[in-house]
Order: C-alpha cells, then structure tokens, then sequence
C-alpha cells in the first residue's frame, strides 16, 4: 500500500547563486579590491571598454572574461599585460556567481585592485544572477537601435551606470543617442548615463570618473 | 537560455526532498516564479518536460504559481504590488501604482521557489 503526501520544499532556486555572490563579494573585500561587472549586448564595446581601463589608469587589474566561447575576449586582454581569465559558459547565455568564484581563484587577488568582469552579451539573462560585484555597468551601442533600452528594461533598472556607445556611427544608423539616454533616465532615475565613443575617445574619463566614485564611496 | 539551469535547480531541489521522504514516485510540483524572473515558464515547463525522464517525478504535474512584484515607493512611500507594463510580458517595467515613479526599491519578485511536492510512499515509510 502506498500512502500520498503533501510535502513542503520551500527553495529558492536563486538562492544558491546569491549565496555565492557574497562569498565572491567578501573575497574581494578580504583582498581590498574593487569589483565593476560589465553587461550588455553582443559586440556593443564590452571588451574596448575594458581594454580603455586598462591602457588609461594605474590599477593594478585582474579581468574575467566571460563568453560562450571564452578565449577569443580573453585573448584580447591578455596582450595588455594583465591578468586574466576566460570563463566557458558552455551554452549558457550569462555568467553566474559559481564560474565567477572559480575565476576569482585563479586570480593573483592579492596583487590586484580591481576585478573586472565581463559577462556575456547579453541584456536578459545577466539580470537573474547576482556576481558579487560592487558595481554593475551596462554598456549598449547605438547600433543595436535606439528602441533598444526601452526593450529591456530590467537590466538598465538594475544596473548602476549605462554607457550608450558608438555615438559616432548614430547618424550613419539613423539612432538618436540622447533618446536612448532619456529612456535610461526614465527607467532609473537614479542610474548615471554616459554616451562614448570609445573609437574616437569620447566618454572614456567619465566612465572612470563613475567608476572611482563609485569606488570611493 | 537559463531555464535549463533553472529546471536543473528545481529538479535537484524536488529529487532531494522526494529521496529524504522516502518518495516513490511524486505526483506534484508547484513552483512560484516571480514576476520579475527572467524567466518564461512556458519555456521552463518543455525543458523540465525533458529532463525528468526516467525520474520518479516523469510523471508529476508541474504546477506554476506567479509571484506580484512588490515594491517600495522612493516618491510617495507606497509599499506594495507593483503595476507591471505588459507590453514585454517576462520583461516588464517596474512602476509605482500610486504616483508612476519609477523610483522604487523591489522588495519581492524576482525569485523562483519550489514551494511543495505531492509524493507516494509506501505505508511503512
Ligand atoms: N565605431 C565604433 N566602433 C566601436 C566602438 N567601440 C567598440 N567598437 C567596435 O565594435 C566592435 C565590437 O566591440 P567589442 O569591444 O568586441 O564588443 P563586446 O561588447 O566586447 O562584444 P562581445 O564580447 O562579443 O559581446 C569592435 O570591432 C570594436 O572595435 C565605438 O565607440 N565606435
Ligand atoms: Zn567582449
Ligand atoms: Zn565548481
Ligand atoms: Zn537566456
Ligand atoms: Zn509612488
């Protein structure tokens, strides 16, 4: 004979990556490092942005460069001299707080001053999984059309900065960069927006100059 | 594509309290996801189809449950239900029933939890 029952679960599945996330986070604290993440979409200026960091401030920088196929941003990195590390995601479509904390070990921690991350391009799925960072920038290009903050509007609701870049190709696409900035403000009226073009040096010291406020608060 | 990972998630989560309780097969699966999960449970309910093949939960009915988003109001201090933009439906916009702000703080919504099973088991268990 068998008898039924109703039996309570109660778990949170995203519960496993947030406690990771901390963990990450007081990784980094214990080190004294600073953690930006970059979302965003596919080929917007993630990894120029990154390589800009580098080339044009004096932190000691580690990099996790994540992507379906991890070697082709970290290989890009790599020729700036500084250390990285390349996370697989498989098929995954975002980067999660257990690949990053495996990164995170393979980083000289206590040789850095800030981690740097990348996720995959991405404006959806990133928004589900918490890494441990301290701040979270979303980077999108005027190419992807300038519809595209007002589609997605989660990920520009979480995160803390929004770089609208390639502002020198709007007119040739026919997008209206400062329309893509209004949409950000309106969605958060807290988060700071930057329009770049990283090609022609535009936005860049802004962009650190968020990133060090950020830090120094 | 995270709802494979979800799915994994949820069916370890089932499987390990199903195997504690002895479960020879489980009839029932009710999970809240909330409204801010980016996550469509269409998409969850085919691969979850898929991965419980040939588990003591290949039968069992999956239950959704839909989680409000709740918030707080940084303009006019309303705490509650949030009024979502369906235009997007599983990527809606955040707002402030009250005054419209979108100056809040999301309070609940954005998890997916395994709230209960239904198990058989035998008598003696
Ligand atoms: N015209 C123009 N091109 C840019 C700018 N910023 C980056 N690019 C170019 O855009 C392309 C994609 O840049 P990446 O930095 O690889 O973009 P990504 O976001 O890292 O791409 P994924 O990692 O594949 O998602 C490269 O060819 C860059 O040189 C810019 O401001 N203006
Ligand atoms: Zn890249
Ligand atoms: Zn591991
Ligand atoms: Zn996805
Ligand atoms: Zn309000």
């Amino acid at each position: 004979m068998h008898q039924i029952a109703d039996v309570e679960v109660a778990k949170n599945i995203m519960d496993a990556n947030k406690k990771l996330a901390h963990k990450n986070l007081h990784k980094l604290e214990d080190n004294g490092i600073f953690c930006v993440d970059f979302v965003g979409a596919i080929g917007s200026g993630k990894t120029t942005l990154v390589e800009e960091i580098i080339d044009n401030t004096d932190y000691k920088i580690g990099v996790l460069a994540g992507d379906v196929i991890s070697k082709f941003d970290a290989g890009r990195i790599e020729k700036h001299n500084v250390p990285v590390v390349g996370l697989n995601t498989g098929k995954e479509c975002h980067l999660d707080a257990h690949l990053v904390g495996h990164g995170l070990a393979d980083l000289p921690l206590d040789d850095l001053d800030m981690v740097i991350i990348e996720n995959v391009g991405n404006l959806i799925c990133p928004v589900d999984f918490e890494l441990g960072s301290h701040l979270r920038i979303v980077v999108v290009s005027v190419t992807e059309g300038d519809d595209t903050v007002e589609k997605h509007p989660i990920i520009f609701q979480t995160s803390d900065v929004v770089v609208i870049n390639k502002v020198d190709l709007a007119d040739a696409v026919g997008a209206d960069a400062d329309k893509m900035v209004c949409d950000a403000q309106k969605l958060n009226p807290n988060v700071k927006v930057i329009k770049s073009s990283l090609k022609e040096g535009i936005g860049l010291d802004e962009i650190i100059a968020a990133i060090e406020e950020a830090m120094n608060s | 594509m995270h709802e494979l990972s979800m799915a994994q998630g949820i069916i370890n989560a089932v499987l390990d309290t199903a195997e504690a309780n002895n479960a020879t097969e489980v009839n029932e699966v009710t999970v809240e996801v909330g409204r801010l999960a980016m996550i469509n449970p269409e998409q969850l309910q085919f691969i979850l189809g898929v991965l419980i093949e040939n588990t003591i939960m290949e039968d069992a009915e999956i239950n959704f449950e839909e989680i409000p988003a709740e918030i707080k109001c940084y303009d006019c201090d309303f705490n509650g239900e949030a009024i979502l933009d369906d235009k997007d439906h599983y990527a809606p916009m955040v707002k402030c029933p009250k005054c419209d702000s979108l100056n809040v703080e999301t309070l609940n919504g954005k998890d997916i939890v395994v709230k209960n099973i239904v198990i058989e088991k035998p008598d003696d268990a």
